[in-house]
């Protein structure tokens, strides 16, 4: 099947943050506020930004940053805070049983009934994105992040239908449709606004991680977004995943090998038997 | 027949090596259902987790409590895990000829832990120690990704270390032909005369000198 | 708006002033970016660099409150074009279609020569008594030949007529006056003016997209008649991608509107009668304009039919010959007097208003001075609030400092149903009106507003006729038939499109309304948008042409979409849409036609596209001049209707922390100051404040606030500053503080900002700060108001408050 993505288009976003709330609306996703005795007790930290980070509730959030080089323009710049869907996605990898997988249109999504919520994967994402709650003392945690839409009775990809944030974005900033066409569309954008004077404009995702499914058009480099230049697996993790667990199941594997071939050599040897 | 016992582990030492050895496998069997994806079903909704730090904390906390008690045994331990010297060589040298054919040509009179056992002692040592002290990090949770991945990390070596060992331990206690009176060192407390002589000489000679016979 | 929302996407150019559509219209955004997706230009002008401003291509900050000094230096600059550049522009527009031409009576002077007044003042510079602050207008008049029709100088050179007058007014408003009085960086300015006057090309479009950072001044109405006059230089108006477009801030204040939601309206923009008004005939007299050119068509000049057609939907039987066709029956305004929502709380402050009725309206939040708004409510009798939530207008004895052992006011409130939860129209700021649906019932004894003026009308016609009472006849002859059980909404809207009385068939246009009292309309500019249904068959509701939801284009592909919905007046979707074709009749813009003429058609020739506004032949036919909602038939550069004189001419906010760089006229000299004591002056209060909303809130915030996955996003009202400020006050950013005004303080975040920048006006450096509106003291999300800081003054001419522009002074907690 061919794969499926999400094309944000930041140079046309206005974060009026639809989606954000959108994608609350539709997962069943409390606010998260601190609630006092009469009602809602929340905080403005001198910003539009709210909630500050995003959370088991919160899947998606805007970002907004002021830019405003020495002698240049100001530039208030908007930015999509959400799981990336990466091909290489490290939170897969890391996963040990298989709960975040691929699914068959390309996207990450979850099982969270079998999520035994170990938290890897929070420490693998390249994006920082997937977060927990866990009970201190418990230790009890389910990982949440974007679904796209997937979860279980919210479906909407399977009824055909595009995510909730998509939905919602009235300057369609935000598309949903096949990879290779949202690829092929963004590339004549970027085109059009380097014609336009944004010579740094780019498409982030294309080929980053063996490409993402949440897909960036940005007037400028991805670090003024915040975003990593060229996100990569964490050494850590390639290492855990590619060292450390295989040299542990040889040297589990090497030792019940040896015993074994111990105790075969070892009887047949006649090896008396202590008496006691 | 009476047979001749000496006593090799006094009472309070053989509660702690018991709480020990059992949380241990508790704590191995929870922790390997995150590193083997076959067993990963098992560890769904964290029940395996839950488990795993309540046993963690005996696992601690035994040991602990132990020094405590007993400063004298906690100082005793450390010298003995760190007392090296050449016949600890010629045992290295000489072991898996004696343990694959029962040969003892070259084996080294040994002392109350032979050179095996002191080695696996003082991994039980360094890796309790790096197991506690990223465990309680990763229980705290608040370390940084980059951090968290290294306290993972470090506790899966110290799992592969330990738990590789421990299959070593097993193995000799219950199933090797020649190790079968290390069970009852554990166990009772008391070995036989003639099992403490063959495997520990250098020991029942300190225990035996100016007292006579052991009886 | 003259145009509508998809019509944008057709523009070269959007100027959004005293708007900003990314942040309070964002749906309508999406238009904005399409016509970006064409190649069209962005320019947002606001005092704060904003959500729009991150979209757009030319950013030009100003100071709050000088818009008329922006759009004057504009004007001249256009002006100038005009004479070096004359190709570039639309000079047969200009001659034939607006008043440029007209000769003014010589005796008219202006600014230039009476130091920022105009003739005709009955006070002196800076007038602090309210009776002579006004006009005399006899200067302000046209010269007119012996028929009464008004000369004209076709070459535009006489030094009296309309154009070159306008070019002495704003030959002032040079680019750098326009910084000292604006703040704008002169560079930044003749951006503005080279990108927006490239628009006055034939063939090419801008539109102005306004909202209330342009009307909520002491001078609001003026701003829009700048905007106006600069259109109509670039011929922008009538045509597609053109026009003067108002974003309505709710979905259906548009219809409210033109439901007569004013005082000094009747449905349809009909005048309300005064006591003066002794006959019907009085009434007409007085309300129709006349014009003696036979080639103006006056479309007004059937202000008879529509309101004798009103009438009888009113008082149907009730209403005859005889009678004045009961138009005694209406309440008649006192002559002069004001009854916008400031007089009216002043009046209950003072004990005249003894009842309120607050039917989805939160004034405690809303209103402007809202301490005293408030403190108005202690004195009422009763006051009965219609609302979906407990607003702070419900729970005025709640608020923080209320004296609640002297308040007597009996409360009642009426649980009210949302719009999803009951069956009829909306209308929006594109004219149309579109039907609804019921989408589902409404919690517990929530009712709907059709039910509850149903329930009223019957219960009072009911106790005026067994008890009898003042006036009783406005309530007992009226014709109220919309059925026993719950009142009927078609039958409402059949009523307002009216029916011919003789066949008791609904009228299909305004143009076949009678004055003979034949036929009735509830509001003639809707008649047409509920027919018989053979005359619209194929609508979701048969004859029903607001349930209209065919997604077909239009004519000529400009999105008109003219068979989604309908539209006031008679489906035309770009009124003023004669102004888009040349005196042939032949579109100036090829690419995006409304409406053309072809000769072809029928047996003599015939319209194509939009419906036409007016009917009848192209000018160079003898058609009629194409803006037939101006008496003259020419759309006016020059207005002689407004109060404070005829062109717009720069003034102050009530409160400013300068003096007017223009003239020595500080502030407006025709608005009613009511609380000269309430006035803040810059050694106190030394910075420029504005309230505004942000996307995430809404209005007074009754249904935002009581909704956590918003509040979670927009949590806490604030106070936007710049760095600088910040500095000087020593205030970090997210820390509270205090802001406050003569007439109250609020405690909100600082949100300290780039995006805000002290300007630098030739020299002088003024902060300004803004505050959102939407918090109060009831509902999940709790805070203080920001009109507990803003004055109680008005527009001169429309009395809306001067929300945009008052002076404060911040400081730490």
């Amino acid at each position: 099947m061919a794969e499926k993505a999400i094309l944000y288009d930041a140079t046309k976003c206005t974060a009026c943050r639809g989606c954000q709330v959108a994608c609350k609306q539709w997962n069943e996703n409390d606010e998260f506020i601190p609630t006092i005795q009469n009602g809602v007790n929340s905080t403005n930290r001198g910003s539009y930004e709210n909630p500050i980070d995003l959370s088991p509730q919160t899947w998606l959030k805007m970002r907004f940053t002021e830019v405003e080089p020495s002698g240049g323009k100001l530039r208030w710049l908007f930015t999509r805070q959400a799981c990336m869907h990466c091909t290489d996605a490290g939170c897969v990898r890391v996963c040990p049983n298989g709960s975040l997988y691929h699914h068959e249109l390309g996207f990450v999504a979850y099982n969270k009934d079998t999520c035994t919520g170990c938290g890897y994967c929070i420490d693998a994402c390249p994006f920082s994105v997937p977060r927990y709650t866990r009970n201190i003392i418990t230790g009890f945690a389910k990982m949440d992040k974007c679904t796209f839409c997937t979860s279980q009775g919210l479906d909407r990809i399977a009824e055909g239908i595009e995510p909730a944030c998509v939905k919602t974005c009235p300057p369609k900033a935000l598309r949903y449709g096949n990879r290779n066409d949202l690829v092929a569309e963004a590339k004549s954008r970027v085109q059009v606004l380097k014609l336009k004077g944004y010579s740094g404009a780019n498409l982030y995702g294309e080929n980053e991680l063996g490409g993402l499914h949440v897909m960036y058009i940005l007037e400028d480099s991805p670090d003024v977004y915040g975003l990593p230049v060229d996100p990569q697996i964490s050494g850590l993790t390639a290492a855990w995943q590619n060292v450390v667990q295989p040299v542990g199941w040889a040297a589990g594997g090497l030792m019940v090998a040896v015993l074994g071939l111990n105790w075969l050599v070892a009887r047949r040897a006649g090896v008396n038997k202590e008496t006691k | 027949m009476t047979i001749n016992k000496v006593e090799k582990y006094r009472k309070p030492i053989r509660i702690l090596h018991w709480t020990h050895a059992f949380s241990f496998v508790i704590l191995f069997l929870t922790g390997l259902v995150l590193f083997i994806p076959a067993l990963g079903f098992l560890a769904e909704d964290g029940w395996t987790r839950f488990a795993h730090r309540i046993v963690a904390v005996i696992f601690v906390v035994a040991p602990v409590i132990y020094s405590i008690l007993d400063p004298s045994a906690l100082v005793r331990g450390l010298k003995q895990a760190f007392s090296w010297d050449k016949d600890d060589l010629s045992w290295v040298k000489a072991a898996p000829r004696y343990y694959f054919t029962g040969n003892e040509k070259g084996m080294p009179p040994q002392g109350a832990m032979n050179t095996g056992q002191k080695a696996w002692w003082l991994i039980v040592i360094i890796f309790g120690v790096m197991f506690a002290i990223t465990g309680m990090m990763m229980w705290k949770g608040t370390a940084s990704a980059s951090i968290s991945q290294w306290l993972v990390l470090i506790h899966d070596i110290s799992l592969i270390v330990t738990g590789t060992m421990f299959l070593l331990h097993i193995y000799l206690v219950i199933f090797h032909p020649k190790m079968k009176g290390s069970w009852d060192a554990m166990a009772s407390g008391k070995i036989s005369v003639e099992y403490a002589k063959a495997h520990h000489g250098k020991w029942y000679n300190e225990i035996t000198k100016g007292k006579g016979k052991g009886s | 708006m003259t145009n509508h929302w998809n019509d944008i996407a057709n523009s070269d150019c959007v100027m959004a002033i005293g708007s900003n559509p990314a942040e309070n219209h964002p749906a309508a955004f999406g238009h904005i970016t399409i016509a970006q997706d064409r190649g069209a230009k962005l320019i947002s002008i606001d005092p704060r660099f904003t959500r729009t401003s991150a979209k757009a291509d030319v950013y030009a900050p100003l100071r709050s409150g000088t818009d008329i000094a922006f759009i004057n230096g504009m004007i001249k600059y256009v002006l100038d074009d005009i004479d070096n550049n004359p190709d570039n522009y639309n000079m047969t527009y200009i001659t034939e279609y607006t008043n440029a031409p007209y000769l003014v009576n010589p005796d008219y002077k202006g600014p230039a020569d009476l130091e920022g007044l105009f003739s005709g003042y009955a006070g002196v510079s800076n007038e602090a008594e309210n009776s002579k602050r006004k006009y005399n207008k006899s200067t302000w008049q046209y010269q007119k030949d012996a028929t009464g029709v008004p000369i004209r100088d076709m070459t535009l050179q006489d030094p009296n007529c309309v154009f070159q007058l306008m070019k002495k007014h704003v030959a002032r408003y040079t680019p750098e006056k326009v910084n000292a009085v604006c703040g704008t960086p002169v560079a930044t300015f003749l951006e503005v003016c080279h990108t927006f006057a490239a628009t006055g090309q034939k063939g090419k479009s801008g539109t102005i997209l306004y909202a209330m950072g342009t009307t909520q001044h002491t001078y609001g109405t003026q701003n829009i008649r700048s905007y106006c006059l600069l259109q109509l230089l670039l011929a922008n108006i009538g045509i597609a991608g053109g026009g003067i477009n108002a974003m309505r801030g709710e979905s259906n204040v548009q219809g409210s509107t033109d439901h007569c939601l004013l005082f000094h309206i009747l449905p349809g923009y009909l005048k309300v009668p005064v006591d003066a008004d002794a006959t019907l005939a009085d009434y007409l007299k007085r309300i129709t304009p006349t014009s003696s050119d036979p080639l103006s068509l006056n479309w007004w000049k059937n202000t008879n039919k529509y309101v004798v057609s009103l009438l009888k939907a009113w008082y149907g039987d009730n209403a005859t010959k005889d009678n004045d066709f009961g138009l005694h029956y209406l309440p008649k305004m006192e002559s002069g007097k004001d009854y916008s929502h400031i007089s009216l709380f002043e009046a209950m402050n003072d004990g005249i208003i003894k009842g309120l009725m607050c039917w989805g309206q939160n004034p405690a939040v809303g209103g402007p001075n809202s301490n005293q708004e408030r403190a108005a409510m202690d004195k009422l009798d009763w006051m009965v609030v219609t609302d979906l939530w407990k607003t702070e207008t419900a729970e005025f004895w709640k608020r923080p400092d209320a004296d609640t052992a002297n308040i007597n006011t009996e409360v009642f409130l009426l649980p009210a149903k949302n719009s999803w939860e009951k069956e009829g129209s909306v209308t929006n700021s594109s004219r149309w009106m579109q039907w609804r649906y019921k989408a589902s019932d409404g919690p517990g004894e929530a009712e709907d507003d059709l039910w509850m003026t149903d329930q009223l009308a019957k219960r009072l016609m009911k106790l005026y006729a067994e008890e009898g009472g003042p006036s009783a006849e406005s309530i007992t002859k009226m014709d109220w038939n919309y059925g026993a059980g719950h009142p009927d909404v078609h039958a409402v809207a059949k009523e307002i499109n009216g029916y011919d009385l003789t066949t008791g068939k609904l009228m299909n246009s305004f143009a076949n309304l009678t004055a003979d009292g034949s036929t009735s309309s509830g509001n003639w500019l809707y008649c047409n948008s509920y027919v018989e249904p053979e005359a619209e068959p194929d609508a979701p509701i048969p004859g029903n042409r607001s349930s209209r939801r065919s997604l077909e284009d239009g004519p000529f592909n400009i999105g008109l979409y003219s068979r989604w919905a309908w539209c006031w007046p008679v489906n035309r979707r770009i009124i003023y849409n004669r102004a888009a074709v040349d005196l042939d009749g032949n579109p100036w813009d090829e690419e995006h036609p409304v409406v053309k003429w072809n000769p072809a058609a029928g047996t003599s020739g015939a319209w194509q596209g939009d419906v036409i506004d007016g009917g009848g032949l192209p000018m160079n036919q003898g058609g009629h001049y194409p803006f037939i909602m101006k008496s003259d038939g020419h759309s006016s550069l020059f207005g002689a209707g407004m109060a404070e004189g005829p062109l717009p001419e720069h003034y102050e906010p009530w409160e400013t922390p300068v003096d007017n760089a223009m003239s020595n006229q500080t502030s407006n000299p025709a608005f009613k100051i009511w609380h000269p004591n309430e006035h803040g002056t810059s050694d106190k209060y030394p910075i420029v404040c504005s309230t505004y909303r942000v996307c995430e809130q809404w209005q007074g915030g009754q249904m935002t606030r009581n909704m956590p996955w918003v509040i979670e996003a927009q949590p806490e009202a604030f106070v936007e500053m710049s760095e600088e400020l910040a500095a000087e006050k020593n205030i970090a950013n997210g820390e509270k503080v205090i802001v406050e005004s003569a007439r109250g303080k609020v405690n909100v975040v600082a949100l300290v900002t780039k995006r805000y920048k002290p300007f630098q006006m030739n020299g002088k450096s003024v902060h300004q700060v803004g505050v959102v509106w939407h918090w109060g003291y009831t509902g999940l999300s709790t805070g203080d108001s920001a009109n507990l800081l803003t004055p109680h003054v008005g527009d001169a001419n429309t009395m809306i408050p001067e929300y945009k522009a008052f002076l404060v002074d911040v400081k730490k907690v």
